[in-house]
């Protein structure tokens, strides 16, 4: 490869990592069409260059994230028992059930939760209640600081059941078809447990990386993470994190959204297009 | 251990982890540029095939190749996640709560499996 084909896939990781830390995701829906359509890289090795991409976003920011007590991180692990496991039965399953029906039901849930987060858009923060009991047994409550408001935000996370059979949902789909699910832990979060959205983002930012790390073992003997595609991937996602981090404690919830939407438009239509047999 | 302390703990073996894989991968990254992936900063004669198993990365390393070199820290950065886990587990277990010390084990547990059973 030469050196502008270096510099071309650094330059749009760096963007991607600044995106994905932002909006919760892995840089995947930034990383795989580039790679694919304008560097001509295999598809192959542009997903197992993905998969780099998404632990080096969730990395790159969480360290930010978790010093800032922006991550809830019992929110955080208590979902990711739902998303390992269930990314476990998914990847058992992969033999019995069609791709292609899924992709298509999976890109109708996330254009379906597009329209409800735009919604949403004018919300600041997410109304107070007060805590259920499982929410209370589980610790599922906290604050994080709020730079602009200048203040600590108090939040508690609602209908648990509901929040931890969705990432359990999630985990399957990612199991299944092999993709993050960073745009669904972010639904979870905030649709369903009604976390502020800050903290949904970098809950969801800290739990991609584990739900990734499951799976590149395979990718990585598979021989699917290519050094050469994937050391530009990996650096400029990395930096295009750590920027992303120091930015999202100084943006509004409402900013967030603003990112989140388009990328969840994006990953939605994607989604539908592979299930339908178009596009990469 | 208190909650910021517990941070810190986690906040650390994340940036320990990043700034590790990052080095090392644009160690390989550097050196690629004067030898090419292939070729040693020791000068030793090019090798054709990449080995992507550990005694191939370990003599790659040996041999100082920009592809071992990159390799290694593309490694430890899909590492860090498991580690940071791991370090959730101790953090937990000194803050005396035991309900997330099982639900972090457990996740591990199921991350293990799923790094090393199933294929």
């Amino acid at each position: 490869m030469t050196v502008g084909t270096d510099i071309g896939i650094f330059t749009i990781s760096v963007l991607a990592g600044l995106i994905g830390s932002l909006a919760g995701v892995g840089g995947g829906i930034i990383v795989i069409p580039a790679l694919t359509l304008l560097f001509g890289v295999d598809i192959r090795l542009a997903i197992g260059a993905s998969i780099v991409s998404v632990i080096a976003t969730s990395s790159g920011a969480a360290a930010a994230y978790v010093r800032d007590r922006m991550t809830d991180m019992r929110v955080g692990m208590f979902l990711e028992l739902a998303t390992t496991s269930g990314a476990v039965c998914g990847a058992l399953l992969v033999a019995l059930v069609p791709p292609g029906s899924l992709y298509v039901l999976l890109g109708v849930v996330l254009l379906f939760s597009a329209v409800q987060q735009s919604l949403r858009l004018g919300e600041e923060l997410p109304p107070t209640t007060s805590a259920s009991p499982l929410a209370t047994r589980l610790r599922l409550a906290g604050a994080y600081p709020d730079a602009r408001f200048g203040r600590d935000v108090s939040y508690v996370a609602q209908r648990v059941p509901l929040g931890f059979a969705l990432m359990a949902g999630a985990g399957v789909v990612s199991g299944l078809l092999g993709i993050g699910s960073g745009a669904l832990k972010v639904l979870a979060m905030d649709g369903a447990m009604r976390l502020p959205m800050k903290v949904s983002s970098a809950t969801s930012n800290f739990m991609i990386g584990v739900t990734a790390a499951a799976s590149a073992g395979i990718y990585l003997g598979r021989g699917d993470v290519d050094v050469t595609v994937a050391a530009p991937v990996a650096l400029g996602v990395l930096a295009g994190a750590t920027i992303g981090a120091r930015i999202l404690p100084h943006l509004s919830n409402r900013h967030v959204r603003l990112v989140f939407l388009p990328v969840l438009i994006v990953i939605g239509l994607q989604t539908l297009a592979r299930g339908l047999g178009i596009g990469p | 251990m208190t909650p910021d302390r517990f941070r810190a703990l986690v906040s650390t073996v994340l940036i320990v982890g990043v700034a590790t894989s990052a080095g090392l991968v644009a160690l390989g990254f550097a050196g690629s540029l004067v030898v090419g992936w292939e070729g040693s900063l020791l000068g030793r004669a090019p090798v054709g095939e990449s080995t992507t198993d550990f005694a191939g990365m370990g003599a790659g390393l040996a041999a100082l190749r920009p592809i071992a070199i990159g390799q290694a820290g593309l490694l430890v950065l899909i590492a860090t996640p498991v580690l940071r886990v791991a370090a959730s587990i101790a953090a937990f277990a000194v803050e005396g709560d035991r309900l997330y010390t099982a639900i972090t084990m457990a996740v591990l547990a199921v991350l293990l499996t799923s790094l090393f059973v199933i294929r």
